[in-house]
């Protein structure tokens, strides 16, 4: 490996591994306001154009002691974690908190941050879900003008259309960028492990961009073709709003897999789509909220035109995967309600697949060792059966 | 060992009115059951109460939670339960949809598979796919819960995506800004003003589906009914506040349906007034709800259809009135000052924004001690509803302010709407004793 | 003659079977441990040589399996159980097309196609109800042996609720139920009842086939087999000694891949060894070859 590339690799990581120390190092160096965010789809380019350093905010790694009880145990790890990191104080990084989405556990989870944190500056600007009706655009657009006026407001600054232009092309290009990585992942090139790939994208949702567009060029100039081995294939579906655990993507190819593609949130559904660069831009923002989810369809939202199912089944073709794993956070009901609809299309295209259940506290690793090998195992069989079954 | 004879006297007395209210539901089922024969068009809904435009538009209408509710409630539910799961909903998965999305497997597999689906035996899959007729279309108005709107696009696609679908987005009542509260607010008047626009989108719909206009007179004629039965629950329910109360929260959850989706009629304001007058009557002879009210405690969380006897029963047993809950006193046209007969539309939007899981937990705080300090409890009882997450939610903040504010104590017990397989009888049953023993300490030394 | 060794290392046994060229079975040992124990893996596999009068030099092959399918010494390739008890099921009762495979710690529901290879399996999580574990509370709650919870089970005749199936909790519930006055015969009848059930949910999810197998230590115990019958309203097959199918398969799979091709000339592993020098792309990824799962494993 060049010195180069893994030079900046180590420090995404270090960023992937440690958000809050990046985030307070940015504030301490710049003297600059650290908006924290939530999942999934925080206009995070308005609050670039102010000035401020959008983060979303991840699962910790510590385990859940002085908020474990606020919110009860049927919640996600995420959520409950996030309750937890409130209840510690580990918000008080941000200067203010901004979201978009409508979850009712993450609501819960904000509420107890709210009654432990009563001032800090806070705002809910609700994107409409149900994407196809004909009012939704100018609702979703009039949300978008009130982020602008309320993180104006709350930055002390008027955001203007050409900052927010700016804010949008930098954008782009990290996504551009980080897409044409996975894009190289899916045609064959095995360079990065899961666990690598899902830094990349990790380390782009707390950083700077200028930042992490600097370290993600020195990594394309240096990126080396890797064929992939003889290893089973697989696509990781799920988890879309925060980051499976390293360990358990370490664990699955361990058994023997090799991970070509992913639509995770931290991973390929992140960086589908791009901002429209010309015309208004808050106009561009909503069509943007609009494209995302007709790109990579997601259970939270409601619409017809596109379908998850079809885009899983695309995504595992193009990319030569074998098989599927199904990574699907404990007590996430919007999954929950759409795996049925994925199993269906899975086993009427003979697509293999595992549904593994993810907590904050892990998976026990034995068993997801025995789930995954007898996943690998019926693939190498309906390999090699003759007649070629599959 | 011997058998410890648990059948002593139910020291409950349940209001009368409500038994006759039962007859109103069992037929209200029955013309859902036989719509088809009378050649009616059927709609699928959850969430809010968009009942009364269905009934103006002379449809038929069906409430999926409701539903799920009455089959839980009849022990019917395991089947649907077991249809679904074979369908790969996890466990985990809100019970009242996954009961229901069982029986949405169920009606659609009963043409396709005729040999039954296998894991549901052939004879409790004809029972439950012959009772729920197909949609002709869904409507979705679901406030608070986010996944409630999933709910019926799963439905949707659970039918091939062929049934005409409609949405009614309620935005979340979070409380942005300082002015921000109960029925107050920038946000809440936008709120209400942005539902409005979409019921009125709803009416275009529902006269593209009847093929018919509107009858917005029978719109107006639905809510004047429905806003004078509102006003006679309500009031009947501030009569509680006497001790001992003439009526528990078990009557009152005995009347939601009524409240919640039976048709709005002359019948239907008359059934409140027979209970306020009955209520009215137990105040002035002085009948208690419960023979030996020793404790009246706040319910908060949806019930446990299944165990609803059972529920009532033990509390009864440990002398304790369950006066009010925020599911039945936060919920169900409660606002009837809201509801203008002769421009329905602001005060319906207004409502199903109301629903009591759509408020940020400062809300839901304000109302709940509330509530307590109204009806003068002793404690409150929570029920961490394993697949309801929109109702457990805000729990142990309020439990916390309880304490701190009102001095009032709380209790926890685990179980689910709709899936008995969650509840832990040991946990409420020593959690409550452990409760009333200490509002007995405090008593003593007060 | 070569023979063939399967060991299933359990979380409370371990199981040995060795096997001949004509896939019978030569000698089977099953190992009580407290709890998993090398020692108990040794005792197994000794005790099965010894019964088959073989010494170490004479297995041509071993294929391990279980939770501690690592620990195996000596061991050529590794299977989870769910191949093996597929694999075992298969040779043991043809044409089963769904294995019920319920041990001390999880059970299992894997459907299998007519040549007895897996085609979808469904495992229990973190839950330890309807386990091997949860019938051993079960008894302990209800004072009686392990052995006698069948025959206690049997005779009873009330359905009782039992509200929680969680092993931590359905101790306290049987104790109060035991306070209230219930027969500890209907106690025990309605606990196998609701296990029934849940293993109804489990088949639920692989979806339901026949015939049905019922495999695994839990298999021994004639209470859990009945209420899984009238659960599923089918008849279920319990092999002979359930405990050792998987050890069983796992000879079979030895046996397999002995004749049918070696680890060395196996196309993958060639496959394998042109493979860039550099591995750091796969850092995470370092099994011995001979650990790799690779087949086939055709019953025939």
């Amino acid at each position: 490996m060049s010195d180069q590339l893994a030079s900046a690799l180590a420090k995404l990581t270090a960023v992937a591994d440690d958000p809050d120390a990046y985030v307070r190092d940015w504030t301490r160096r710049t003297a600059g306001k650290a908006i924290g965010a939530f999942p999934m789809n925080f206009p995070a380019e308005i609050a670039h154009a102010a000035g401020a350093l959008p983060v979303i905010i991840q699962e910790n790694r510590e385990p859940d002691t002085s908020g474990r009880t606020l919110l009860a145990e049927f919640y996600c790890g995420y959520t409950r974690n996030l309750a937890d990191q409130a209840t510690k104080g580990r918000f008080d990084l941000y200067d203010g908190i901004f979201f978009a989405d409508h979850c009712i556990q993450l609501l819960g989870a904000v509420d107890v941050l709210r009654f432990s944190a009563p001032g800090t500056p806070m705002y809910f600007g609700q994107l409409e879900t149900s994407l196809a009706d004909a009012w939704a655009p100018g609702a979703i657009r009039d949300k978008l003008g009130k982020f602008i006026e309320e993180i104006g407001t709350f930055m002390g600054t008027s955001i203007t259309p050409t900052a927010l232009g700016e804010s949008i092309r930098l954008f782009n290009e990290n996504r551009r960028m980080l897409r044409s990585l996975y894009e190289a992942r899916k045609a064959g090139n095995a360079r990065f492990t899961s666990a690598e790939m899902q830094v990349l994208v990790k380390s782009s949702m707390v950083m700077d961009k200028v930042e992490h567009n600097e370290l993600l060029r020195q990594i394309l100039a240096e990126v080396a073709q890797v064929p992939r081995d003889d290893r089973v294939r697989l696509h990781l579906s799920g988890h879309f709003c925060h980051a499976p655990k390293p360990e358990l993507l370490a664990a699955i190819e361990e058994c023997g897999a090799l991970v070509v593609n992913d639509d995770l949130y931290t991973g390929g559904r992140f960086i589908s789509t791009d901002v429209a660069e010309h015309g208004d831009p808050i106009e561009a923002i909503g069509e943007w909220y609009l494209a995302r989810d007709a790109n990579f369809p997601c259970p939270t939202r409601v619409k017809h035109a596109t379908d998850w199912e079809d885009r899983l089944v695309d995504e595992v073709e193009s990319s030569g995967a074998q098989g599927v794993i199904v990574l699907m956070v404990k007590f996430c009901e919007p999954h929950m309600f759409y795996y049925p609809e994925l199993r269906k299309r899975m086993i009427e295209r003979d697509i293999p697949h595992l549904l593994v259940e993810t907590e904050h506290e892990g998976v026990p690793l034995e068993s997801l060792r025995t789930r995954v090998e007898a996943l690998l195992e019926r693939i190498r069989t309906n390999e090699l059966v003759a007649g070629g079954r599959k | 060992m011997t058998t410890v004879d648990t059948a002593v006297l139910d020291k409950s007395n349940r209001l009368s009115a409500t038994k006759l209210g039962s007859k109103m539901v069992s037929d209200y089922w029955e013309n859902v059951f036989t719509a088809r024969e009378r050649g009616e068009k059927v709609v699928w809904y959850n969430g809010s109460a968009v009942n009364p435009f269905f009934q103006a538009a002379g449809l038929v209408w069906c409430h999926g939670e409701a539903f799920s509710a009455r089959l839980a409630a009849q022990r019917l539910e395991q089947p649907a339960q077991l249809a679904a799961q074979e369908y790969g909903y996890v466990g985990e998965l809100c019970s009242y949809a996954r009961t229901h999305l069982g029986c949405a497997v169920l009606t659609q597999n009963a043409a396709e598979h005729a040999n039954g689906t296998g894991i549901v035996g052939l004879p409790e899959q004809a029972e439950l796919a012959s009772r729920l007729p197909a949609p002709d279309f869904f409507v979705n108005a679901y406030a608070g819960c986010s996944t409630g709107q999933q709910w019926d696009d799963i439905s949707f696609r659970v039918f091939g995506k062929k049934v005409p679908i409609f949405n009614v987005s309620l935005p979340f009542l979070w409380g942005n800004k300082p002015d921000g509260g109960y029925l107050v607010g920038e946000e809440w008047e936008q709120a209400s003003d942005y539902v409005s626009g979409q019921l009125h989108e709803l009416v275009a719909f529902l006269e593209s589906m009847t093929g018919r206009p509107f009858d917005w007179d029978a719109l107006r004629q639905n809510m004047a009914y429905l806003k004078q039965a509102s006003q006679y629950r309500r009031e009947a329910m501030a009569l509680c506040a006497h001790a001992p109360t003439p009526a528990t929260f078990w009557d009152w959850v005995a009347s939601i349906a009524h409240i919640n989706f039976l048709p709005a009629s002359q019948e239907l304001v008359d059934y409140f007034a027979t209970i306020k007058a009955e209520i009215e009557q137990r105040v002035a002879q002085g009948t208690p709800a419960l023979r030996d009210e020793r404790y009246r405690v706040y319910f908060d969380g949806i019930m446990n259809w299944n165990k609803l006897g059972f529920l009532a029963r033990k509390f009864a047993d440990h002398d304790v009135a369950v006066i009010a809950g925020r599911y039945t006193h936060q919920a169900f046209w409660q606002e009837p000052h809201l509801i203008d007969p002769e421009n329905p539309i602001r005060g319906m939007a207004q409502h199903y924004l109301l629903c009591p899981t759509n408020h940020g937990a400062n809300t839901i705080r304000h109302l709940i001690l509330r509530d307590c300090e109204q009806y003068n409890v002793d404690g409150l009882v929570f029920h961490s509803t394993r697949t309801c997450r929109a109702f457990t939610n805000p729990q142990q903040l309020v439990a916390q302010a309880a304490q701190e504010k009102l001095g009032i104590p709380s209790m926890f017990f685990e179980g689910d709407v709709a899936d008995a397989s969650f509840y832990k009888d040991e946990i409420l049953e020593s959690r409550l004793e452990a409760m009333l023993e200490g509002i007995d300490v405090r008593r003593a030394r007060a | 003659m070569s023979y063939y060794l399967g060991v299933d290392l359990g979380s409370t046994t371990a199981k040995s079977v060795i096997v001949d060229q004509a896939a019978n079975v030569v000698a089977s040992q099953v190992v009580q441990m407290g709890a998993v124990s090398r020692a108990g893996l040794a005792k197994s596999m000794a005790g099965a040589l010894e019964a088959a009068g073989l010494a170490e030099g004479d297995i041509a092959g071993t294929v391990a399996t279980g939770y501690g399918r690592r620990l195996v010494p000596g061991v050529g390739r590794t299977f989870t159980e769910i191949t093996c008890h597929a694999r075992g099921v298969a040779a043991l009762v043809p044409g089963t097309r769904l294995v019920i495979d319920i041990g001390g710690q999880d059970s299992k529901a894997i459907r299998i196609d007519g040549d007895g290879i897996v085609e979808n399996f469904a495992m229990n999580d973190r839950c330890a109800s309807g386990t091997g574990r949860f019938f051993e509370v079960l008894a302990r709650a209800l004072e009686c042996d392990i052995a006698d919870l069948a025959d206690l089970a049997l005779t009873g005749d009330r359905d009782l609720e039992v509200s929680s199936m969680c092993a931590t909790f359905a101790e306290t519930e049987i104790i109060s139920l035991l306070a209230r006055g219930e027969r500890r015969e209907d106690i025990a009848a309605s606990v196998h009842r609701a296990v029934a059930a849940r293993t109804l949910g489990l088949v639920a999810q692989v979806r339901k086939s026949e015939p049905v197998v019922m495999t695994g230590g839990v298999a021994k115990n004639a209470a859990a087999v009945r209420f899984l019958e009238q659960t599923l309203d089918l008849p279920v097959t319990v092999p002979a000694t359930p405990q050792i199918t998987g050890a069983y398969g796992a000879a079979l799979l030895a046996r397999d891949t002995g004749r049918g091709g070696r680890v060395d000339d196996d196309p993958v592993t060639e496959q394998r060894a042109e493979s860039p020098a550099d591995c750091t792309s796969c850092s995470a990824y370092a099994p011995a070859p001979g650990a790799r799962p690779l087949l086939p494993l055709h019953p025939r």
